[in-house]
């Protein structure tokens, strides 16, 4: 893009990019690390997470502080308006995403004083690395304005909530085979739960960077479907 | 991104509409200089078009076209059409004064004329119609009224057009251009030389008058293209560049020259 001619305007630009790279990398270190401590019952590592969240918080404060200054003194119009709207959009998601993590990160705890095998995890195991890449990638190819990489990567969702139904409906079957799982397992649902709604957070980013790259919309009807609803077992 | 063809600059959705004036294949010389290069764009009726681009981009010039007060000079001269209600009104046989009376015409500096408020108005009805006095009155208070400025000068009428502030005396031109019942109404930089409270008025003017008027402004000021009008225009070095809507055109322009203009990365 050629430079504005106000210097400053772009500097102000800048720093909102930079922001939204910084909550995007602390966003992957926290699903990354919420979902480590949780295979790896690290309570270390779970605080971590938990006290990252502040940081997180701080710098949606900022952005949306720098986002409300730049629209007041410099009311930026087509793309530039597109970057300040979408980035307080994207803030406000990746935020989000780390309240869910540190959420993960909170229940560390619970799931490893339970006397649950270390098998229930696997399938989480999966599901979180399919989790993590999406995150990573979000932000990765907003910053070097891929605009098809974001359309698939908002597609891919599906996989996640795919996974997530396989998930529930395993830990669903070791709560049935023996209720001592069942604390455990809860718990382990939120933690999917949880993943699934980063995921879905992660769409809206892509959704959100799309536009602000392109200046048009995402069709509205991405397939979606959560089959968990369906697999319930009667009471 | 879909690429932009000559032939899309009127794609805007103004096309389902019925056109006031229509522009085709519109060249303007000043002496030798060309001014407007082949332009074409369509004016949809009683909604308000905005001209934008840097200076000397041919804007003013294009408005200038709209009601022919360029011929007032020497040596400037438009080829091609431009169609007033399917009229061509650069025909040679095209009655000016009647032209005039059709598109009127309010300019960047107000230009009361140096006699009273009610004579600002009266005097150019009475150079196309003979009316009564109670005729006249009410017309004058009527104009005042559209202009939203009778309430501030009821009680002064006789005042002199020059006593008024500068905000004032823009809107009392805008009431002398509404009064001869115009139906296209132009205005250069109407609201350039006015305070913020001055130019809030005159844009809620603009939004109220597009009810009855075709509208067509010029102005630098992007912001009030984006609040006052529906569709814009983004003309650079005599070409129209890209017509659209104006939520387009601000939002997500085709053009690049149009989105380094908007966005002020421009050269």
């Amino acid at each position: 893009m050629a430079e504005h001619t106000v210097a400053s305007f772009d500097e102000d630009l800048r720093q909102i990019s930079r922001l939204i790279n910084d909550m995007g990398d602390l966003a992957g270190s926290m699903v990354g690390g919420s979902t480590r401590a949780l295979l790896e019952s690290d309570n270390a590592l779970a605080q971590r997470v938990v006290s990252d969240d502040a940081i997180m918080d701080a710098r949606q404060r900022e952005l949306d502080d720098r986002a409300i200054t730049l629209i007041a003194k410099r009311q930026p119009m087509a793309d530039d308006l597109r970057h300040v709207v979408g980035s307080i959009r994207m803030a406000g998601d990746l935020e989000r995403i780390g309240d869910l993590a540190k959420n993960i990160a909170k229940r560390v705890g619970s799931v490893g004083v339970s006397t649950a095998p270390r098998d229930l995890t696997h399938s989480i195991d999966s599901m979180a690395q399919l989790v993590l890449i999406q995150v990573q990638a979000v932000i990765q190819e907003y910053t070097v304005g891929d605009a098809t990489a974001l359309a698939k990567l908002r597609n891919d969702d599906e996989r996640i909530d795919v996974k997530y139904t396989s998930v529930f409906r395993e830990l669903l079957t070791y709560m049935m085979e023996d209720p001592r799982n069942i604390t455990a397992c809860t718990h382990l649902l939120f933690c999917a739960k949880n993943l699934e709604r980063i995921g879905d957070h992660v769409t809206n980013i892509a959704e959100n960077a799309y536009y602000v790259l392109t200046g048009t919309q995402l069709p509205a009807n991405r397939p979606k479907q959560d089959e968990t609803a369906m697999s319930a077992p009667a009471a | 991104m879909k690429p932009m063809l000559s032939t899309d600059l009127n794609v805007a959705d103004t096309t389902v509409e019925k056109a006031k004036i229509e522009v085709k294949n519109l060249n303007f010389y000043y002496g030798q200089s060309k001014a407007l290069k082949d332009i074409n764009l369509s004016l949809p009726e009683r909604s308000v078009t905005a001209f934008i681009g840097p200076s000397g981009c041919g804007k003013s010039t294009l408005l200038r076209v709209l009601n022919r007060i360029y011929e007032l000079y020497p040596k400037q001269t438009a080829e091609g059409q431009v169609l007033l209600d399917g009229k061509n009104i650069l025909d040679r046989s095209q009655d000016l004064n009647l032209l005039r009376t059709k598109i009127g015409m309010v300019f960047q500096k107000p230009t009361p004329f140096p006699m009273s408020i009610y004579e600002n108005i009266a005097f150019g009805v009475r150079l196309y119609e003979k009316i009564s006095k109670a005729e006249m009155d009410s017309r004058v208070e009527s104009a005042l009224k559209r202009a939203a400025l009778w309430n501030e000068v009821k009680d002064k009428l006789n005042a002199s057009g020059q006593s008024l502030s500068g905000g004032q005396q823009q809107r009392l031109c805008i009431a002398r251009t509404v009064a001869v019942k115009p139906e296209v109404i132009l205005l250069d930089e109407p609201a350039s030389a006015l305070d913020p409270l001055s130019t809030a008025k005159i844009e809620e003017l603009i939004d109220e008058l597009q009810a009855d008027y075709t509208i067509v402004i010029v102005t630098h000021n992007m912001q009030q293209a984006a609040r006052v009008s529906r569709q814009t225009a983004f003309m650079y070095l005599g070409e129209l560049v890209e017509f659209d809507r104006t939520e387009k055109i601000f939002t997500s322009p085709r053009e690049k020259r149009t989105q380094d203009y908007i966005t002020g990365r421009f050269g």
